[in-house]
Protein backbone atom coordinates (compact mmCIF):
# COMPACT_ATOMS: atom_id res chain seq x y z
CA UNK A 1 0.00 0.00 0.00
CA UNK A 2 1.14 3.82 -0.75
CA UNK A 3 -0.09 6.35 1.55
CA UNK A 4 0.55 9.91 1.32
CA UNK A 5 -0.65 12.19 4.05
CA UNK A 6 -0.50 15.72 4.67
CA UNK A 7 1.69 16.33 1.52
CA UNK A 8 2.25 20.10 0.81
CA UNK A 9 4.20 21.41 -1.65
CA UNK A 10 5.71 25.11 -2.28
CA UNK A 11 7.94 27.26 -4.73
CA UNK A 12 9.05 30.31 -3.40
CA UNK A 13 5.80 31.92 -1.84
CA UNK A 14 3.50 30.00 -3.78
CA UNK A 15 1.76 26.41 -2.31
CA UNK A 16 1.29 24.35 -5.28
CA UNK A 17 -0.26 21.75 -3.41
CA UNK A 18 -1.73 21.78 0.10
CA UNK A 19 -2.47 18.69 2.98
CA UNK A 20 -3.17 16.69 0.19
CA UNK A 21 -3.87 13.00 1.45
CA UNK A 22 -4.25 9.74 -0.86
CA UNK A 23 -3.92 6.20 -0.75
CA UNK A 24 -3.63 3.03 -3.26
CA UNK A 25 -3.60 -0.07 -2.70
CA UNK A 26 -1.87 -2.95 -3.79
CA UNK A 27 -3.99 -4.15 -7.38
CA UNK A 28 -5.60 -0.87 -8.02
CA UNK A 29 -5.54 1.69 -10.45
CA UNK A 30 -6.34 4.95 -8.89
CA UNK A 31 -6.73 8.51 -10.53
CA UNK A 32 -6.08 11.75 -9.86
CA UNK A 33 -8.48 14.15 -12.03
CA UNK A 34 -7.41 18.04 -11.79
CA UNK A 35 -7.21 20.87 -14.28
CA UNK A 36 -3.93 22.24 -15.28
CA UNK A 37 -1.69 24.08 -12.66
CA UNK A 38 -4.29 21.53 -10.19
CA UNK A 39 -0.96 20.69 -8.87
CA UNK A 40 -1.13 16.95 -10.32
CA UNK A 41 2.53 16.98 -11.10
CA UNK A 42 3.62 18.92 -7.90
CA UNK A 43 2.24 15.48 -5.99
CA UNK A 44 4.04 12.60 -8.30
CA UNK A 45 7.10 14.53 -7.92
CA UNK A 46 7.02 15.07 -4.46
CA UNK A 47 6.14 11.16 -3.69
CA UNK A 48 8.90 10.45 -6.23
CA UNK A 49 12.03 12.10 -4.62
CA UNK A 50 11.92 14.72 -6.97
CA UNK A 51 10.54 17.62 -5.04
CA UNK A 52 11.02 18.28 -1.53
CA UNK A 53 8.01 18.25 -0.19
CA UNK A 54 7.00 20.59 2.84
CA UNK A 55 6.96 19.52 6.78
CA UNK A 56 4.43 17.14 7.85
CA UNK A 57 4.26 15.42 4.67
CA UNK A 58 4.06 11.53 4.80
CA UNK A 59 4.75 9.35 2.52
CA UNK A 60 4.74 5.56 2.92
CA UNK A 61 5.59 2.28 0.77
CA UNK A 62 4.62 -0.64 2.36
CA UNK A 63 5.17 1.16 5.61
CA UNK A 64 8.63 2.25 4.67
CA UNK A 65 8.79 6.29 5.09
CA UNK A 66 9.71 7.71 1.87
CA UNK A 67 10.11 11.18 2.35
CA UNK A 68 14.19 12.69 2.42
CA UNK A 69 15.04 9.69 0.24
CA UNK A 70 16.82 10.50 -2.96
CA UNK A 71 14.47 9.69 -5.85
CA UNK A 72 17.44 7.22 -7.17
CA UNK A 73 16.47 5.32 -3.45
CA UNK A 74 12.69 5.30 -3.88
CA UNK A 75 13.37 3.39 -7.45
CA UNK A 76 14.78 1.18 -5.30
CA UNK A 77 11.82 0.79 -2.91
CA UNK A 78 9.75 -0.40 -5.49
CA UNK A 79 8.06 2.74 -7.49
CA UNK A 80 8.83 3.89 -10.62
CA UNK A 81 7.54 7.22 -12.05
CA UNK A 82 6.66 8.08 -15.78
CA UNK A 83 6.73 11.72 -15.70
CA UNK A 84 5.81 14.76 -17.70
CA UNK A 85 6.72 14.45 -20.89
CA UNK A 86 7.98 11.11 -20.35
CA UNK A 87 11.46 11.44 -19.75
CA UNK A 88 12.91 9.26 -21.91
CA UNK A 89 16.62 8.95 -22.77
CA UNK A 90 15.98 10.40 -26.73
CA UNK A 91 19.74 9.99 -27.34
CA UNK A 92 20.20 6.66 -26.74
CA UNK A 93 18.38 3.84 -28.41
CA UNK A 94 14.69 1.78 -27.10
CA UNK A 95 16.95 -1.22 -26.03
CA UNK A 96 19.32 1.12 -23.98
CA UNK A 97 16.64 3.09 -22.65
CA UNK A 98 15.25 -0.76 -21.52
CA UNK A 99 18.49 -1.36 -20.26
CA UNK A 100 18.67 1.47 -18.13
CA UNK A 101 15.19 0.44 -16.97
CA UNK A 102 16.63 -2.38 -14.92
CA UNK A 103 19.56 -0.51 -13.25
CA UNK A 104 17.97 -0.67 -10.00
CA UNK A 105 19.44 -3.63 -8.40
CA UNK A 106 16.24 -4.82 -7.57
CA UNK A 107 15.41 -5.30 -11.19
CA UNK A 108 18.47 -7.50 -12.35
CA UNK A 109 17.55 -10.94 -11.17
CA UNK A 110 13.91 -10.59 -12.83
CA UNK A 111 15.38 -8.55 -16.10
CA UNK A 112 14.77 -11.20 -19.09
CA UNK A 113 10.96 -11.75 -17.63
CA UNK A 114 10.27 -8.21 -17.36
CA UNK A 115 11.40 -7.03 -20.58
CA UNK A 116 9.54 -10.41 -22.22
CA UNK A 117 6.49 -8.74 -20.76
CA UNK A 118 7.05 -5.45 -21.88
CA UNK A 119 7.97 -6.54 -25.27
CA UNK A 120 4.45 -8.58 -25.25
CA UNK A 121 2.77 -5.21 -23.85
CA UNK A 122 4.12 -3.21 -26.60
CA UNK A 123 5.24 -5.31 -29.90
CA UNK A 124 6.27 -2.54 -31.60
CA UNK A 125 9.26 -2.14 -29.52
CA UNK A 126 10.30 -4.97 -30.43
CA UNK A 127 10.47 -4.24 -34.01
CA UNK A 128 12.89 -0.90 -32.78
CA UNK A 129 14.68 -1.96 -30.31
CA UNK A 130 17.75 -0.06 -32.20
CA UNK A 131 16.33 3.31 -33.19
CA UNK A 132 17.08 6.15 -31.14
CA UNK A 133 14.30 7.00 -29.06
CA UNK A 134 13.97 10.79 -30.40
CA UNK A 135 12.85 9.43 -34.06
CA UNK A 136 10.04 7.84 -32.77
CA UNK A 137 6.36 9.68 -32.89
CA UNK A 138 4.94 10.47 -29.60
CA UNK A 139 2.47 7.03 -29.16
CA UNK A 140 6.40 4.85 -29.30
CA UNK A 141 7.77 7.42 -26.89
CA UNK A 142 5.58 6.72 -24.16
CA UNK A 143 5.55 3.07 -24.62
CA UNK A 144 9.21 3.62 -24.14
CA UNK A 145 8.72 5.21 -21.04
CA UNK A 146 6.47 3.04 -19.50
CA UNK A 147 8.34 0.17 -20.79
CA UNK A 148 11.31 1.48 -18.94
CA UNK A 149 9.55 2.07 -15.61
CA UNK A 150 8.06 -1.85 -15.91
CA UNK A 151 11.34 -2.72 -16.24
CA UNK A 152 12.80 -1.22 -12.91
CA UNK A 153 9.93 -4.50 -11.27
CA UNK A 154 8.31 -0.93 -9.52
CA UNK A 155 5.30 -2.03 -7.24
CA UNK A 156 4.14 0.85 -7.83
CA UNK A 157 3.26 2.95 -11.55
CA UNK A 158 2.79 6.30 -10.99
CA UNK A 159 2.28 8.31 -14.61
CA UNK A 160 1.84 11.83 -15.33
CA UNK A 161 -0.82 12.40 -18.08
CA UNK A 162 0.57 9.49 -20.12
CA UNK A 163 -2.22 10.44 -22.77
CA UNK A 164 -1.37 14.16 -23.43
CA UNK A 165 -0.84 14.16 -27.11
CA UNK A 166 -1.92 10.78 -27.98
CA UNK A 167 -4.69 10.63 -30.68
CA UNK A 168 -7.94 8.86 -29.25
CA UNK A 169 -7.12 5.57 -31.06
CA UNK A 170 -3.50 5.64 -29.47
CA UNK A 171 -5.35 6.67 -25.96
CA UNK A 172 -7.17 3.60 -26.28
CA UNK A 173 -4.42 1.18 -26.54
CA UNK A 174 -2.40 3.05 -23.89
CA UNK A 175 -5.60 2.73 -21.29
CA UNK A 176 -5.76 -1.19 -22.22
CA UNK A 177 -2.02 -1.67 -21.36
CA UNK A 178 -2.60 0.36 -18.18
CA UNK A 179 -5.04 -2.74 -16.99
CA UNK A 180 -3.22 -5.01 -18.52
CA UNK A 181 -0.19 -3.89 -16.67
CA UNK A 182 -2.45 -3.78 -12.96
CA UNK A 183 -3.38 -7.29 -14.15
CA UNK A 184 0.55 -8.15 -13.92
CA UNK A 185 -0.04 -7.31 -10.23
CA UNK A 186 1.59 -3.84 -10.20
CA UNK A 187 -0.15 -0.77 -8.67
CA UNK A 188 -1.26 2.07 -10.74
CA UNK A 189 -1.61 5.83 -9.52
CA UNK A 190 -2.25 7.30 -13.15
CA UNK A 191 -2.67 11.34 -13.02
CA UNK A 192 -4.72 13.17 -16.00
CA UNK A 193 -7.17 15.28 -17.67
CA UNK A 194 -8.71 12.57 -19.65
CA UNK A 195 -11.29 12.09 -17.13
CA UNK A 196 -13.82 9.46 -19.01
CA UNK A 197 -11.13 6.93 -20.25
CA UNK A 198 -9.42 6.72 -16.77
CA UNK A 199 -12.22 6.92 -14.92
CA UNK A 200 -13.30 3.28 -17.29
CA UNK A 201 -10.27 1.65 -16.43
CA UNK A 202 -9.85 2.94 -12.30
CA UNK A 203 -10.45 1.38 -9.54
CA UNK A 204 -10.74 4.93 -7.60
CA UNK A 205 -10.02 8.53 -8.40
CA UNK A 206 -9.44 11.96 -6.36
CA UNK A 207 -10.38 15.10 -7.43
CA UNK A 208 -8.20 17.69 -6.88
CA UNK A 209 -8.14 21.87 -7.30
CA UNK A 210 -5.91 24.70 -6.15
CA UNK A 211 -4.22 21.85 -5.10
CA UNK A 212 -6.28 20.63 -2.50
CA UNK A 213 -8.14 17.50 -2.71
CA UNK A 214 -11.76 18.43 -3.46
CA UNK A 215 -13.33 14.83 -3.74
CA UNK A 216 -12.93 11.13 -3.37
CA UNK A 217 -14.82 8.10 -4.72
CA UNK A 218 -14.91 4.64 -6.31
CA UNK A 219 -14.25 5.51 -10.04
CA UNK A 220 -17.81 4.18 -11.09
CA UNK A 221 -19.76 6.62 -8.83
CA UNK A 222 -17.19 9.69 -9.64
CA UNK A 223 -17.84 8.98 -13.35
CA UNK A 224 -22.00 9.44 -12.57
CA UNK A 225 -20.95 12.56 -10.50
CA UNK A 226 -23.03 15.54 -12.32
CA UNK A 227 -20.38 17.68 -10.87
CA UNK A 228 -17.41 15.29 -11.76
CA UNK A 229 -19.24 15.26 -15.20
CA UNK A 230 -19.53 18.92 -15.31
CA UNK A 231 -16.26 19.44 -14.73
CA UNK A 232 -13.71 17.06 -16.04
CA UNK A 233 -16.69 15.46 -18.33
CA UNK A 234 -18.17 18.41 -20.59
CA UNK A 235 -17.89 18.36 -24.40
CA UNK A 236 -15.07 20.13 -24.85
CA UNK A 237 -12.43 17.61 -23.74
CA UNK A 238 -12.09 14.86 -25.81
CA UNK A 239 -12.39 11.40 -24.75
CA UNK B 1 57.66 12.38 -46.76
CA UNK B 2 53.52 12.36 -46.96
CA UNK B 3 53.39 9.62 -45.43
CA UNK B 4 55.54 10.05 -42.40
CA UNK B 5 53.64 13.76 -42.00
CA UNK B 6 50.18 11.82 -41.85
CA UNK B 7 51.42 9.21 -39.69
CA UNK B 8 52.99 11.79 -37.12
CA UNK B 9 49.80 13.65 -37.71
CA UNK B 10 47.49 11.01 -36.79
CA UNK B 11 49.47 10.41 -33.76
CA UNK B 12 49.41 13.72 -32.78
CA UNK B 13 45.44 13.71 -33.40
CA UNK B 14 45.25 9.99 -31.37
CA UNK B 15 46.31 11.88 -28.08
CA UNK B 16 44.05 14.95 -29.15
CA UNK B 17 41.14 12.43 -29.05
CA UNK B 18 41.84 10.90 -26.02
CA UNK B 19 42.10 14.06 -24.11
CA UNK B 20 39.06 15.30 -25.96
CA UNK B 21 37.29 12.02 -24.68
CA UNK B 22 38.22 12.49 -21.23
CA UNK B 23 36.91 16.50 -21.33
CA UNK B 24 33.62 15.19 -22.55
CA UNK B 25 33.08 13.06 -19.79
CA UNK B 26 33.96 15.77 -17.40
CA UNK B 27 31.78 18.39 -19.44
CA UNK B 28 29.02 16.24 -20.85
CA UNK B 29 28.30 14.59 -17.81
CA UNK B 30 29.53 16.29 -14.95
CA UNK B 31 28.63 19.63 -16.21
CA UNK B 32 32.15 20.78 -15.29
CA UNK B 33 33.93 22.60 -17.35
CA UNK B 34 37.34 21.85 -16.13
CA UNK B 35 40.09 24.53 -17.03
CA UNK B 36 42.62 23.02 -15.12
CA UNK B 37 42.26 20.04 -17.43
CA UNK B 38 45.72 20.37 -19.49
CA UNK B 39 47.51 20.89 -16.15
CA UNK B 40 46.95 17.14 -15.25
CA UNK B 41 48.33 16.37 -18.45
CA UNK B 42 51.57 17.89 -17.94
CA UNK B 43 51.72 16.87 -14.26
CA UNK B 44 51.80 12.69 -15.30
CA UNK B 45 54.07 13.93 -18.52
CA UNK B 46 56.53 14.98 -15.71
CA UNK B 47 55.15 11.54 -13.64
CA UNK B 48 56.23 9.51 -16.91
CA UNK B 49 59.89 11.51 -17.13
CA UNK B 50 60.57 10.97 -13.19
CA UNK B 51 59.62 7.08 -13.54
CA UNK B 52 62.12 6.90 -16.44
CA UNK B 53 64.78 9.21 -15.22
CA UNK B 54 64.89 9.18 -11.87
CA UNK B 55 63.47 5.43 -10.95
CA UNK B 56 64.68 4.08 -14.24
CA UNK B 57 61.20 2.30 -14.44
CA UNK B 58 59.70 1.93 -18.27
CA UNK B 59 56.96 4.64 -19.37
CA UNK B 60 54.70 1.91 -19.86
CA UNK B 61 54.70 0.79 -16.46
CA UNK B 62 53.52 4.95 -15.54
CA UNK B 63 50.83 4.48 -17.84
CA UNK B 64 49.47 1.70 -15.39
CA UNK B 65 50.14 3.78 -12.25
CA UNK B 66 49.52 7.29 -13.40
CA UNK B 67 46.10 7.03 -14.46
CA UNK B 68 44.54 5.40 -11.39
CA UNK B 69 46.36 8.39 -9.40
CA UNK B 70 45.07 10.71 -11.78
CA UNK B 71 41.47 8.92 -11.11
CA UNK B 72 41.98 8.87 -7.27
CA UNK B 73 43.05 12.80 -6.97
CA UNK B 74 39.96 14.07 -9.74
CA UNK B 75 37.95 12.01 -7.56
CA UNK B 76 39.03 14.07 -4.47
CA UNK B 77 38.84 17.23 -6.92
CA UNK B 78 35.35 16.51 -7.55
CA UNK B 79 34.26 15.50 -4.14
CA UNK B 80 35.87 17.88 -2.13
CA UNK B 81 36.22 21.25 -4.21
CA UNK B 82 33.55 20.88 -7.04
CA UNK B 83 30.45 19.08 -5.30
CA UNK B 84 29.56 22.11 -2.77
CA UNK B 85 29.57 24.10 -6.15
CA UNK B 86 27.35 21.32 -7.43
CA UNK B 87 25.16 21.09 -4.55
CA UNK B 88 24.55 25.04 -4.65
CA UNK B 89 23.94 25.67 -8.16
CA UNK B 90 20.36 26.36 -8.83
CA UNK B 91 20.68 25.48 -12.87
CA UNK B 92 23.76 23.45 -14.78
CA UNK B 93 24.60 27.00 -16.38
CA UNK B 94 24.82 27.93 -13.00
CA UNK B 95 27.38 25.13 -12.56
CA UNK B 96 29.32 26.06 -15.92
CA UNK B 97 30.02 29.37 -14.64
CA UNK B 98 31.25 28.56 -11.41
CA UNK B 99 33.10 25.81 -12.44
CA UNK B 100 35.07 27.83 -14.66
CA UNK B 101 36.19 30.12 -11.78
CA UNK B 102 36.69 26.90 -9.52
CA UNK B 103 39.07 25.44 -12.24
CA UNK B 104 40.94 28.57 -13.03
CA UNK B 105 42.02 28.99 -9.61
CA UNK B 106 43.44 25.59 -9.81
CA UNK B 107 44.96 25.66 -12.69
CA UNK B 108 47.59 28.05 -10.89
CA UNK B 109 47.73 26.05 -8.47
CA UNK B 110 48.91 22.93 -10.09
CA UNK B 111 50.84 24.64 -12.69
CA UNK B 112 52.74 27.17 -9.69
CA UNK B 113 53.90 23.64 -7.80
CA UNK B 114 55.25 22.29 -11.32
CA UNK B 115 56.98 25.47 -12.65
CA UNK B 116 58.28 25.47 -8.85
CA UNK B 117 59.72 22.14 -9.05
CA UNK B 118 60.74 21.80 -12.76
CA UNK B 119 60.77 25.77 -13.57
CA UNK B 120 59.78 26.57 -17.06
CA UNK B 121 62.52 24.85 -19.07
CA UNK B 122 61.75 21.87 -21.81
CA UNK B 123 61.95 18.10 -20.96
CA UNK B 124 62.05 15.16 -22.76
CA UNK B 125 63.47 11.88 -22.12
CA UNK B 126 64.57 9.05 -24.81
CA UNK B 127 62.42 6.13 -24.96
CA UNK B 128 62.14 3.55 -27.89
CA UNK B 129 63.29 6.18 -30.12
CA UNK B 130 64.12 3.61 -32.49
CA UNK B 131 63.46 4.36 -36.34
CA UNK B 132 60.77 2.78 -37.95
CA UNK B 133 60.34 1.73 -41.57
CA UNK B 134 56.90 1.55 -43.08
CA UNK B 135 56.23 1.45 -46.35
CA UNK B 136 58.91 3.94 -47.01
CA UNK B 137 58.59 6.01 -44.21
CA UNK B 138 60.44 6.71 -41.40
CA UNK B 139 58.44 7.02 -38.01
CA UNK B 140 60.27 6.65 -34.49
CA UNK B 141 58.96 4.11 -32.48
CA UNK B 142 57.68 5.66 -29.55
CA UNK B 143 55.34 7.40 -31.66
CA UNK B 144 53.76 4.53 -33.02
CA UNK B 145 53.41 2.96 -29.46
CA UNK B 146 52.02 6.05 -28.19
CA UNK B 147 49.56 5.48 -31.23
CA UNK B 148 48.85 1.86 -31.10
CA UNK B 149 48.19 2.60 -26.87
CA UNK B 150 45.99 5.37 -27.58
CA UNK B 151 43.37 3.50 -29.88
CA UNK B 152 43.70 0.80 -27.17
CA UNK B 153 42.80 2.98 -24.45
CA UNK B 154 40.34 5.01 -26.88
CA UNK B 155 38.48 2.08 -27.85
CA UNK B 156 38.10 0.34 -24.58
CA UNK B 157 36.37 3.78 -23.05
CA UNK B 158 34.14 3.73 -26.20
CA UNK B 159 32.97 -0.32 -26.07
CA UNK B 160 32.65 0.01 -22.10
CA UNK B 161 30.64 3.53 -22.52
CA UNK B 162 28.33 2.05 -25.40
CA UNK B 163 28.10 -1.66 -24.65
CA UNK B 164 27.52 -2.18 -20.55
CA UNK B 165 25.06 -1.19 -18.74
CA UNK B 166 27.21 1.15 -16.27
CA UNK B 167 28.37 2.64 -19.38
CA UNK B 168 25.40 3.41 -20.84
CA UNK B 169 24.08 4.92 -17.75
CA UNK B 170 27.40 7.43 -17.55
CA UNK B 171 25.94 8.51 -21.06
CA UNK B 172 22.31 8.74 -19.82
CA UNK B 173 23.39 11.24 -17.19
CA UNK B 174 24.84 13.29 -20.06
CA UNK B 175 21.26 12.96 -21.99
CA UNK B 176 18.87 13.91 -19.38
CA UNK B 177 20.05 14.01 -14.93
CA UNK B 178 16.62 14.10 -13.64
CA UNK B 179 15.00 11.19 -15.84
CA UNK B 180 18.30 9.22 -15.02
CA UNK B 181 17.32 9.55 -10.98
CA UNK B 182 14.08 7.40 -12.52
CA UNK B 183 16.09 4.35 -13.56
CA UNK B 184 17.83 4.55 -10.09
CA UNK B 185 20.93 5.81 -11.10
CA UNK B 186 22.73 8.32 -8.28
CA UNK B 187 23.39 10.97 -10.42
CA UNK B 188 25.81 12.53 -8.05
CA UNK B 189 28.38 9.47 -7.59
CA UNK B 190 28.09 8.93 -11.61
CA UNK B 191 28.97 12.89 -11.95
CA UNK B 192 32.19 11.98 -9.52
CA UNK B 193 33.07 9.07 -11.19
CA UNK B 194 32.92 10.48 -15.00
CA UNK B 195 34.92 13.42 -13.75
CA UNK B 196 37.11 11.06 -12.10
CA UNK B 197 37.49 8.90 -15.29
CA UNK B 198 38.00 11.38 -17.26
CA UNK B 199 41.49 12.98 -15.08
CA UNK B 200 42.54 9.23 -15.52
CA UNK B 201 42.06 9.83 -19.52
CA UNK B 202 43.87 13.29 -19.55
CA UNK B 203 46.84 11.66 -17.45
CA UNK B 204 46.90 8.18 -20.07
CA UNK B 205 47.79 10.82 -22.58
CA UNK B 206 49.80 12.84 -20.64
CA UNK B 207 52.25 9.68 -20.14
CA UNK B 208 51.83 8.82 -24.18
CA UNK B 209 52.86 12.12 -24.79
CA UNK B 210 55.84 12.32 -23.12
CA UNK B 211 56.94 9.27 -25.22
CA UNK B 212 57.78 11.70 -28.23
CA UNK B 213 56.99 15.13 -27.31
CA UNK B 214 58.91 17.78 -25.39
CA UNK B 215 57.21 19.49 -22.52
CA UNK B 216 57.36 22.23 -20.44
CA UNK B 217 55.77 23.52 -17.07
CA UNK B 218 53.07 25.92 -19.00
CA UNK B 219 51.54 23.79 -21.83
CA UNK B 220 48.63 22.50 -19.30
CA UNK B 221 46.96 25.63 -21.23
CA UNK B 222 47.73 24.18 -24.70
CA UNK B 223 46.22 21.09 -24.13
CA UNK B 224 43.17 22.68 -22.50
CA UNK B 225 42.55 24.44 -25.51
CA UNK B 226 42.90 22.11 -28.23
CA UNK B 227 40.90 19.85 -25.63
CA UNK B 228 37.87 22.48 -26.06
CA UNK B 229 38.25 23.01 -29.44
CA UNK B 230 37.86 18.93 -30.18
CA UNK B 231 35.09 18.49 -27.77
CA UNK B 232 33.18 21.34 -29.59
CA UNK B 233 34.44 20.61 -33.48
CA UNK B 234 32.93 16.99 -32.27
CA UNK B 235 29.64 17.90 -30.68
CA UNK B 236 29.79 17.90 -27.25
CA UNK B 237 29.03 14.92 -25.52
CA UNK B 238 29.69 12.89 -28.68
CA UNK B 239 32.47 10.73 -28.14
CA UNK B 240 32.72 9.72 -32.28
CA UNK B 241 33.10 13.30 -32.95
CA UNK B 242 35.84 13.85 -30.24
CA UNK B 243 37.44 11.11 -32.09
CA UNK B 244 37.32 12.36 -35.73
CA UNK B 245 37.69 16.02 -34.66
CA UNK B 246 40.92 15.24 -32.56
CA UNK B 247 42.41 13.17 -35.69
CA UNK B 248 41.20 16.37 -38.32
CA UNK B 249 43.17 18.53 -36.38
CA UNK B 250 46.13 16.53 -35.67
CA UNK B 251 46.45 15.70 -39.34
CA UNK B 252 46.18 19.54 -40.39
CA UNK B 253 48.53 20.88 -37.48
CA UNK B 254 51.26 18.56 -38.59
CA UNK B 255 50.48 19.60 -42.42
CA UNK B 256 50.41 22.79 -42.00
CA UNK B 257 53.47 22.90 -39.87
CA UNK B 258 55.96 20.80 -41.97
CA UNK B 259 54.09 22.01 -45.93
CA UNK B 260 53.28 26.04 -45.07
CA UNK B 261 54.98 26.97 -41.35
CA UNK B 262 55.43 26.07 -38.86
CA UNK B 263 54.22 29.37 -37.23
CA UNK B 264 50.47 28.67 -38.69
CA UNK B 265 50.14 25.85 -37.41
CA UNK B 266 47.63 27.77 -34.17
CA UNK B 267 46.24 29.55 -36.91
CA UNK B 268 45.38 26.40 -38.54
CA UNK B 269 43.75 25.16 -35.50
CA UNK B 270 41.40 27.86 -34.95
CA UNK B 271 40.52 28.43 -38.55
CA UNK B 272 39.36 24.88 -38.85
CA UNK B 273 37.45 25.95 -35.24
CA UNK B 274 35.80 28.91 -36.75
CA UNK B 275 34.51 27.09 -39.86
CA UNK B 276 32.90 24.48 -38.00
CA UNK B 277 31.17 27.21 -35.48
CA UNK B 278 30.01 28.77 -38.74
CA UNK B 279 28.71 25.68 -40.66
CA UNK B 280 27.85 23.58 -37.92
CA UNK B 281 27.75 24.84 -35.02
CA UNK B 282 26.28 21.55 -33.01
CA UNK B 283 29.64 20.03 -34.34
CA UNK B 284 30.50 17.66 -37.01
CA UNK B 285 28.16 14.82 -35.24
CA UNK B 286 26.44 17.10 -32.71
CA UNK B 287 22.31 17.40 -32.77
CA UNK B 288 21.35 20.84 -33.31
CA UNK B 289 19.48 20.47 -29.83
CA UNK B 290 20.99 18.96 -27.12
N1 LIG C 1 9.13 24.48 -10.57
C1 LIG C 1 8.11 25.32 -10.27
N2 LIG C 1 8.37 26.55 -9.81
C2 LIG C 1 7.36 27.41 -9.52
N3 LIG C 1 6.07 27.10 -9.64
C3 LIG C 1 5.73 25.89 -10.10
C4 LIG C 1 6.73 24.93 -10.43
N4 LIG C 1 6.13 23.81 -10.87
C5 LIG C 1 4.81 24.05 -10.80
N5 LIG C 1 4.58 25.29 -10.33
C6 LIG C 1 3.25 25.89 -10.09
O1 LIG C 1 2.55 25.05 -9.19
C7 LIG C 1 1.21 24.91 -9.59
C8 LIG C 1 0.89 23.44 -9.81
O2 LIG C 1 1.65 22.97 -10.91
P1 LIG C 1 1.63 21.46 -11.39
O3 LIG C 1 1.88 20.59 -10.22
O4 LIG C 1 2.54 21.34 -12.54
O5 LIG C 1 0.11 21.29 -11.85
P2 LIG C 1 -0.55 20.26 -12.87
O6 LIG C 1 0.38 19.14 -13.07
O7 LIG C 1 -1.81 19.86 -12.22
O8 LIG C 1 -0.80 21.03 -14.14
C9 LIG C 1 1.02 25.77 -10.83
O9 LIG C 1 0.50 27.01 -10.42
C10 LIG C 1 2.42 25.92 -11.35
O10 LIG C 1 2.55 27.15 -12.02
MG1 LIG D 1 1.20 18.45 -14.83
Amino acid sequence: MLEVAHLSVQYGRHRAVDNVGLTVGAGEIVVVLGANGAGKSSVLKAVAGLQRPGTGTRVTLGGRELVGLPAHTIVEAGLALVPEGRGIFGELTVRENLLLGAFARRARADEDRNRARVLALFPRLAERLEQTARTMSGGEQQMVAIGRALMSAPEFLLLDEPSLGLSPLLCGELFRALERIRGDGISVLLVEQNAKRSLAIADRGYLIENGRVVGAGRAADLARDPAVQRAYLGGTRQG
Amino acid sequence: MLLEVTLSGVTLGGMYALVAMGLTLQYGVARIMNLSYGELLIAAAFAALWFYSGLALSPLLGLLVVPPLAFALSYAIYRILLQPLVRRAKTRDALEVDSILATFGLLFVIQGVMLAVFGGAYYSYSFLSIPLNIAGATVAANRLLALVLAVVIGLGLYLALTRTRLGTAVRAVAVDPVAAQLVAIDVRTASALAFALGGALVAAAGVLVSMFLTFNANLGVVFTLKALVVVIMGGVGNLLGALIAGLILGLVENYVAVFIDPGLTLAATYAIFLIVLLVRPQGLLGRSSR
